[in-house]
């Protein structure tokens, strides 16, 4: 493969005009006659090792870029189901009762992700007001699930999570998912649809899972447009 | 068609590419010669213009003769080369050390005419200088037609300086030495190989023309202790000599700057000053060789006063011709004053301690001159050799060393700059290679921009803003107007951090309300180093790039550091 002078310029991480006045000075082995360069590549990758140059030929640029497009909370909310009636009267026996009754899972790792829901209640409540609270484990859950589920909880009776304003949590939203990234997107879209208090009037009425899902499809259709992609 | 393109760049012939180093040696080979010959060539004319003029001697009037040379040379150097006075060996110092040795065709012969008319008239000033630029010139052509590379033509640069340098006085190593020591300034053998090679060209071919012969004849001296301890006293007379001989140039160039004339008239005027004190002195006229010899023999039977004084008329004659816009050089008149002095300090000698066994005076006239050289020239190395060399006397090179170290000190402490260099680095123009200053010379601005930036305008609102600012990567924001496009200011992200989580802010603030208007910007063409001082000075580390009210990028001192540290790596380790 013959090399660009451009190319050079890539794999020496440089500046085009930089290798151009290093070809004029004769500090890099590329001469210049009329205006052509000659050059032999590997005694111009000798020359960068003999300088400590970093010298490497450019990756090829990937047509479709790593990052996949990350899914929205619907399809997450659809996986995790909405569960009516979780019986309990403390954090733990809510828990307890809400991760049993997600069909996703399979139930060994329903004993893993009770335990480590727990353990982040107890660094603190995930009670983040209004009544509502999102538990969710500390690590996220790798390669145990695939995609990204987030499970709707209305409990029996508000109960109270030590929650940050105190108030006695009467939803839960358990979120789990396969990375840290989509985590943190589906907590922030989350966190969104709850800062709204008509939402959280909303939840309040125990709506049927049509009347959410399709609450939910409006706030996603104001994040498109309020966020501009 | 094809025959004709191959001879537009003769560097493309598989030849030339075979290796680089015997590439270079071979053209040092041509350059010496080359330079060589001119040195013959001025040399012969110089020789010829005052057998030519000897005539006219014994008339009154001789004394407008070196006017007319100065006048005549002033006015070829301004009319029809269009050329600056001067001895140029500032010019191609500065030349290799900023173009990469880039010279005009044209200085390859026209300091050779221009000198020719000085000197040949009787003009105090040496033909040395001007062979060096001509050399100089011939070696940068030469590697210009070869396209060779700044590396490259620096070097042969070097190699024409040292072939005429070589040629001249008949002595290589002294060629060698001044070309290292004094045009390239490093010493590597990349350099010293091919440099050395044109020295033994340029000595080859004067050898050839003009027979091998050294230029001043050899004397055995007997040195003892007493006189290699009395040479520390010429050290400082010597040092004294070229202090003054320095200060005199500078001012009699001031002085005739305030005059309002035209430059030939200029130096018109300073070559009759000179025929006059010639008239009464003739030991200050022309380049001086023969007076030298003379001193050297011991044959110049004068006593103390009259050679105290011809020191000083040679000194004023000196600044007269170069000051005033002759064309020629100092080397030449140094080996003069240099012996002059040499001699006047053994007479000092005499007078005071009759008694004690003083070696004779040419032992002291050859100190003399190596002080003056390396007292003028601040290149001890070449003070040394070239009088070795050019008396062929090796036993007194203890003392020869000591005077160069000793006159070299006492300058530098007095004029901090050689007479070479002076100009050069008051304006900043020395920069020798490895030097911190040469590499941040090297970087430029449009090499180190970073265009990554994300260009708000100032109409913006904070919310809109924030929404870009989740975008981007960069701590700064350049605000341009949305209508021109000029640059208006720059917001870095400490600038809205208090207004970050202030939602009843969003909608209330503009952008044109919070950015910063007085910016420190920077223009493509900026030197690096002043950029690094302006950051320096503010304690900034981001500057804005803007050219005609228009944003260009982003300079910023992480990316100078990375550039930097590639650049030293890449120019230093050799």
């Amino acid at each position: 493969m013959k090399l660009t002078i451009n190319e050079v310029a890539q794999c020496l991480r440089l500046p085009v005009s930089t290798v151009e006045r290093w070809i004029r000075q004769g500090r890099i082995p590329i001469q210049k006659t009329g205006n052509r360069y000659l050059f032999n590549e590997s005694t111009l990758e000798k020359w960068a090792a003999m300088y400590k140059l970093p010298f490497s030929l450019p990756e090829k640029v990937n047509a479709t870029p790593q990052q996949i497009k990350m899914e929205n909370l619907l399809p997450s909310m659809k996986r995790g189901g909405l569960l009516y009636d979780i019986k309990g009267d403390g954090v733990e026996t809510v828990l307890k009762n809400a991760v049993e009754n997600i069909h996703y899972l399979s139930s060994s790792i329903k004993e893993i992700l009770y335990s480590s829901l727990l353990e982040r209640e107890h660094l603190t409540s995930t009670g983040i007001g209004k009544g509502v609270a999102i538990p969710h484990p500390h690590d996220p859950l790798k390669d145990m699930i695939k995609n990204s589920l987030i499970s709707t909880c209305f409990l029996e009776k508000p109960i109270d999570f030590k929650a940050v304003d105190g108030k006695p949590v009467f939803v839960m939203f358990i979120l789990l998912s396969p990375s840290t990234k989509i985590h943190l997107h589906l907590l922030s879209r989350l966190s969104f649809c709850i800062r709204e208090n008509a939402f959280v009037e909303f939840l309040k009425t125990t709506p049927d899972s049509t009347a959410f899902f399709s609450n939910i499809v409006d706030f996603e259709n104001r994040l498109v447009k309020g966020e501009g992609y | 068609m094809r025959i004709l393109t191959s001879w537009r760049y003769p560097g493309n012939w598989p030849i030339f590419r075979f290796d680089d180093r015997l590439l270079l040696i071979l053209m040092a080979a041509i350059v010496g010669n080359f330079s060589g010959l001119a040195s013959v060539a001025l040399n012969r004319s110089l020789v010829m213009m005052s057998e030519w003029l000897h005539h006219f001697r014994h008339y009154w009037w001789v004394f407008v003769l070196p006017a007319v040379g100065a006048a005549l040379s002033s006015l070829f150097l301004e009319k029809v080369v269009n050329e600056g006075a001067g001895h140029g060996v500032p010019e191609v110092i500065y030349s290799v050390s900023r173009y990469g040795g880039l010279l005009r065709f044209r200085s390859s012969f026209s300091r050779l005419i221009s000198s020719c008319l000085t000197i040949g008239t009787g003009g105090s000033a040496g033909p040395e200088a001007p062979v060096v630029i001509s050399g100089a010139a011939i070696g940068s052509n030469i590697a210009k037609y070869f396209s060779l590379n700044d590396r490259q033509r620096v070097t042969l640069v070097g190699c024409g300086a040292a072939g005429a340098i070589s040629s001249i006085f008949n002595a290589p190593i002294a060629g060698m030495v001044f070309a290292i020591e004094v045009i390239v300034g490093e010493w590597k053998s990349v350099n010293i190989v091919p440099i050395a090679i044109a020295s033994v060209a340029g000595t080859e071919i004067s050898r050839l023309l003009q027979g091998n012969q050294i230029p001043f004849s050899h004397h055995l001296f007997n040195i003892d202790l007493l006189n290699i301890f009395a040479c520390l006293g010429l050290a400082v007379l010597s040092a004294a000599a070229s202090i003054l001989l320095t200060r005199m140039l500078r001012s009699m160039h001031t002085v005739s700057h305030k005059v309002s004339a035209p430059v030939w008239i200029r130096a018109a005027m300073g070559g009759c000053a000179v025929g006059v004190i010639g008239l009464f002195l003739p030991v200050v006229l022309g380049e001086g060789y023969h007076t030298v010899k003379i001193l050297i023999e011991g044959e110049y039977g004068q006593v103390l006063a009259v050679l105290a004084l011809a020191s000083f008329a040679k000194i004023a004659a000196t600044a007269l011709t170069l000051g005033w816009g002759g064309s020629g050089g100092i080397f030449a008149p140094c080996l003069v004053i240099g012996s002059l002095v040499g001699v006047t300090y053994h007479h000092l000698l005499a007078l005071f301690w009759p008694s004690a066994s003083w070696v004779n005076e040419g032992y002291y006239a050859l100190l003399g001159m190596a002080g003056l050289i390396s007292g003028m020239l601040q290149a001890p190395l070449t003070g040394i050799f070239l009088i070795i060399e050019i008396t062929g006397g090796w036993e007194v090179i203890l003392p020869l060393i000591i005077v160069s170290a000793v006159t070299t000190t006492l300058c530098h402490y007095f004029e901090p700059a050689s007479y070479y260099l002076k100009d050069l680095v008051e304006h900043g123009h020395l920069l020798r290679p490895g030097t911190d200053a040469r590499v941040l010379s090297d970087l430029n601005v449009p090499e180190l921009i970073e265009k990554d930036c994300i260009i708000v305008n100032q109409n913006m609102l904070l919310r809109d803003f924030i929404a870009i600012i989740k975008k981007s990567h960069r701590n700064f924001f350049p605000v341009e107007d949305d209508k021109t496009g000029h640059f208006l200011g720059i917001i870095h992200l400490d600038d809205i951090r208090p207004y970050l989580f202030d939602p009843v802010m969003y909608d209330a603030v503009i952008l044109g309300q919070i950015m910063n208007t007085q910016v420190e910007v920077v223009h493509p063409d900026d030197d690096l180093l002043d950029v690094a001082r302006k950051m320096d000075m503010k304690g900034l580390f981001s500057m804005p790039v803007v050219v005609n009210n228009r944003f260009l990028g982003l300079i910023s001192k992480a990316t100078i550091l990375d550039q930097y540290r590639k650049e030293l790596m890449v120019q230093t380790s050799h």
